[in-house]
């Protein structure tokens, strides 16, 4: 059995795919790449594909990282030749590493994400006042987006400690807005909530929706320094 | 597209919507001399189910010159946007509108669909009616539904009568040609309906009884065939098969490689269009099908290969195809499925092969509850046989069986209800004699409302009154309260227009469009099916659905549906429903004698079996 780490790009109609219409699309590369995936045991045999953090459908994603555990050992390149010419419009596999069998999932590894949101603006501004705008928002004292409990109530949460930065620009009457957030299974804050809250409390204003990508994803506990989740 | 990019993260799964599946084909559109959109009246999950589909994509874009993209109906939610951005009906390739196509091509699998093609054209700014069309695109339409095209006589174009894969290219042909000579509409639909198989509605006039009921349908212009002869494949095992599919990007209702194995079913169960109307039974060699299982698995990199047909256990080298797929690809975790079961011992030996890699679920369609009753539709299963077949399934440790009923057949009464019920126990018995776990057995019962079809032996009778349904289904209800039975049914109102479509007449048109101009949309979704909007539209065209669903027709009154011909000769039908009414069988032609259903000497062909 060897496990490999697969670092790849979502994009285009990639965008539209579910958690699990993902799974099933690197399962059917896999396969169609000639690749010996590994199976669990059982009745209903799933082969061992994980991701690192779900991605929100329409979001598309730099750096994403995938699981994959394969029957045979073979050279991580030729993993990554043969599954690029599988993948389905929008997915491009951009490295493949071998790593231990035993490594952590790599969904307990994850702590922050960063992110770019791009949009129209309503009506001009530049790039000062925006990020005038930035430094309001990043100093009050909590920031509080509504979610649901499991119960399915309502609740306040302070987004606050999750938000490690973010920075825009304007380039005509297109916005730009980045943001490096917690990510993974403990304190996760959506890109969306940033943004929402953004607009609310400085009276930002966009024509279109944002269009939202994941620049990449990084491990817990570096500190300050941006590690991949190699 | 921008305006897309900003309606799709709003909308429920946008993957219907995007695009770009792996072999999906994108030729270049001002290379193509002819530009199809072939479009299914339903979701994309239900559309990307369909084997027909499929095979036609694969024919038309193998042509040089000719392209075909797909186009499913959109869940209101996502029409609302798009109606909202002033976004027309795009297809997946290209994205560009429907109306921009030379040929728009509807399938006709369920009536219930109907609607929907309003609702696409609409979506796709194209006028509903035939008649008000004169450019692009041609609005066409086949598929089972199109044994009775009447209904849709006013909207659709032209039908093509069988299996459109054999059909297609002399189509395109005719259509290329007529451009070429720079053809009207009405000049190149003369000229086409001289083609076999292809139903021009607006050469021909519908004829009423006196007493306003549904009469036949006759040629008003010369030159016009006075019956238009079904398409059929003559060679299945060389017909053209799509070994590289689209794999659909987010989960269709079949998320499997759908491998036709034989088409046709001789067992003539008289209930059952689909026997009546694919025959004659024509088998794929062996070789053939193991072939096309290893590119298959290579093309799409699914799972799971589903050998499809009316009736897979019936399939000659069934056995023998089975565990060879097994042997080759379940190490790559590649399972094999069938879709029902024949109620007996070889099923179950079957079964056990196929579950080697995933166990999947055992449906059996036993369709009523008395071996009276049985005898009457012609499904050959005894209770011995089905108890037997149950007690062995749960033995190899199978703990949840499906069995499908009907209600409402011809000649039902109450002891046949509580025979479904009867049955149901003696499943669950035979699954506790056998030592399934007691919390886990499960017997599902699933009773559909009969509905009489055209070109069936059935095709004279009557439906089952709604009410009458409903008391059906509450009784059947009440005796299948125990744990461990689950019992489903089906919605009578849906099954009464159903019904009413499934033999109407070329006056439902207008029945059509005042229901989608009143809102109905997805009707064959019990979410959106809407009785009393169904009702209103019949009752404002001042007609009465129950003339079509409960009519009782004598053999000799003239059909709206008798102009189109399935190759099966009338007398075999009136034959076939006289035995019914006597309890007798008919055995089936592909093991024994001939039984006289016309259709071979009628169309020249043979039936064709694969060697074991």
């Amino acid at each position: 059995m060897s496990k490999y780490r697969i670092m790849y790009a979502k994009a285009g109609p990639a965008r539209y795919l579910s958690h699990l219409d993902l799974l099933r699309a690197f399962e059917r590369a896999a396969r169609r790449a000639g690749l010996p995936l590994a199976f669990t045991r059982g009745y209903n045999p799933h082969p061992k594909i994980s991701f690192a953090a779900p991605l929100g459908v329409g979001t598309a994603g730099e750096r994403e990282f995938a699981d994959l555990e394969l029957a045979a050992d073979i050279l991580p390149e030729r993993v990554a030749g043969d599954l690029s010419g599988a993948m389905p419009e929008g997915l491009r596999v951009i490295e493949v590493r071998k790593v231990p069998e035993q490594s952590p999932p790599l969904m307990s590894a994850v702590g922050r994400a960063t992110y770019r949101a791009v949009a129209k603006l309503k009506q001009p501004a530049d790039s000062d006042w925006l990020a005038g705008r930035i430094k309001d928002f990043l100093s009050l004292p909590e920031i509080l987006v509504e979610r649901k409990n499991k119960a399915g109530e309502k609740k306040l949460f302070d987004i606050k400690p999750g938000i490690f930065s973010v920075s825009g620009r304007i380039d005509g009457d297109i916005i730009v807005v980045e943001a490096e957030l917690k990510a993974g299974s403990s304190g996760n804050v959506r890109f969306e909530e940033v943004l929402s809250s953004l607009e609310k409390n400085t009276g930002l204003s966009v024509l279109s929706r944002f269009s939202l990508c994941r620049t990449g994803l990084y491990r817990a506990g570096d500190g300050d320094k941006k590690k991949l989740m190699w | 597209m921008e305006i897309l990019d900003q309606i799709l993260p709003a909308v429920q799964k946008p993957a219907r919507y995007a695009g770009g599946e792996w072999n999906s084909v994108r030729k270049d559109w001002d290379g193509a001399d002819v530009r199809l959109a072939f479009a299914y009246p339903d979701v994309y999950e239900v559309g990307m189910s369909h084997l027909g589909l499929h095979i036609l994509y694969s024919i038309v874009n193998a042509r040089p010159g000719a392209l075909m993209e797909r186009v499913f109906a959109p869940w209101p939610d996502m029409a609302e946007k798009m109606k909202g951005h002033g976004l027309p009906l795009f297809t997946l390739e290209s994205r560009r509108p429907v109306k921009d196509f030379d040929i728009l091509a509807f399938t006709l699998q369920y009536e219930m669909s109907f609607s929907n093609i309003l609702y696409m054209l609409d979506l796709a700014g194209i006028p509903l009616e035939s008649r008000r069309r004169e450019g692009r695109p041609l609005v066409i339409a086949g598929g089972p539904c199109a044994f009775n095209p009447e209904p849709l006589a006013e909207i659709i174009d032209l039908f093509v009568i069988g299996e459109g894969e054999e059909a297609i290219d002399e189509f395109l042909d005719v259509f290329l040609d007529g451009r070429k000579r720079g053809l009207t509409k009405k000049e190149f639909l003369l000229e086409v309906s001289g083609v076999r198989g292809v139903y021009v509605p607006s050469f021909y006039r519908p004829c009423l009884r006196e007493d306003g009921s549904p009469g036949g349908v006759e040629p008003v212009l010369n030159g016009a065939p006075r019956r238009v002869i079904k398409r059929l494949v003559g060679d299945l095992d060389q017909a053209p098969f799509p070994v590289k599919p689209v794999v659909p990007s987010t989960e269709a209702v079949h998320d499997r490689i759908m491998l036709e194995v034989f088409r046709g079913c001789t067992r003539g169960c008289r209930f059952c269009q689909a026997g009546m109307i694919y025959r004659p039974v024509r088998e794929r060699k062996a070789e053939t099908v193991l072939r096309q299982a290893d590119e298959l698995v290579r093309n799409t990199g699914c799972d799971e290969i589903s050998l499809t047909s009316l009736s897979t256990s019936d399939y000659t080298p069934v056995r023998r195809v089975v565990s060879s797929i097994l042997d080759k690809h379940a190490c790559r975790g590649v399972g094999v499925s069938l879709p029902s079961l024949r109620a007996d011992g070889f099923s179950i030996e079957l079964a056990k092969e196929v579950q080697r890699v995933r166990r999947s679920s055992l449906t059996f369609a036993p369709e009523a509850g008395t071996q009276r009753l049985r005898d009457v539709i012609n499904k050959g299963v005894t209770e011995e046989d089905l108890i037997e077949t149950a007690e062995a399934a749960f033995k190899e440790g199978w703990h949840s069986l499906k069995l499908y009923f009907m209600i409402g057949l011809p000649t039902e009464t109450d002891d046949d209800l509580d025979g479904i019920a009867a049955l149901a126990r003696k499943v669950l018995e035979a699954g506790r004699r056998a030592g399934a776990q007691r919390g886990r057995l499960k017997v599902t019962v699933s009773a559909s409302s009969f509905v009489p079809k055209a070109h069936t032996p059935f095709q004279w009778e009557s439906q089952a009154g709604m009410e009458e349904l409903k008391r059906k289904q509450a009784y059947l209800s009440g005796r299948l309260k125990e744990r461990g039975i689950v019992f489903n049914y089906h919605d009578p109102g849906l099954s009464f227009i159903e019904a009413a479509f499934a033999r109407g007449d070329r006056r439902l048109n207008g029945v059509l469009i005042r229901a989608f101009e009143s809102g109905c949309k997805f009707d064959g979704w019990t979410e959106h099916f809407d009785l009393s909007r169904w009702l209103e539209a019949f009752r404002s065209a001042g007609l009465d659905p129950g003339m079509y669903a409960y009519r009782r027709y004598c053999y000799d009154d003239v059909l709206p549906w008798d102009h189109i011909d399935a190759g099966v000769s009338k007398e075999f039908l009136v034959n076939e429903h006289r035995l019914a009414m006597a309890g007798v069988t008919t055995g089936d032609c592909r093991t024994g004698s001939c039984r006289g259903c016309g259709l071979c000497s009628a169309l020249e062909v043979r039936p064709v079996c694969a060697g074991r």
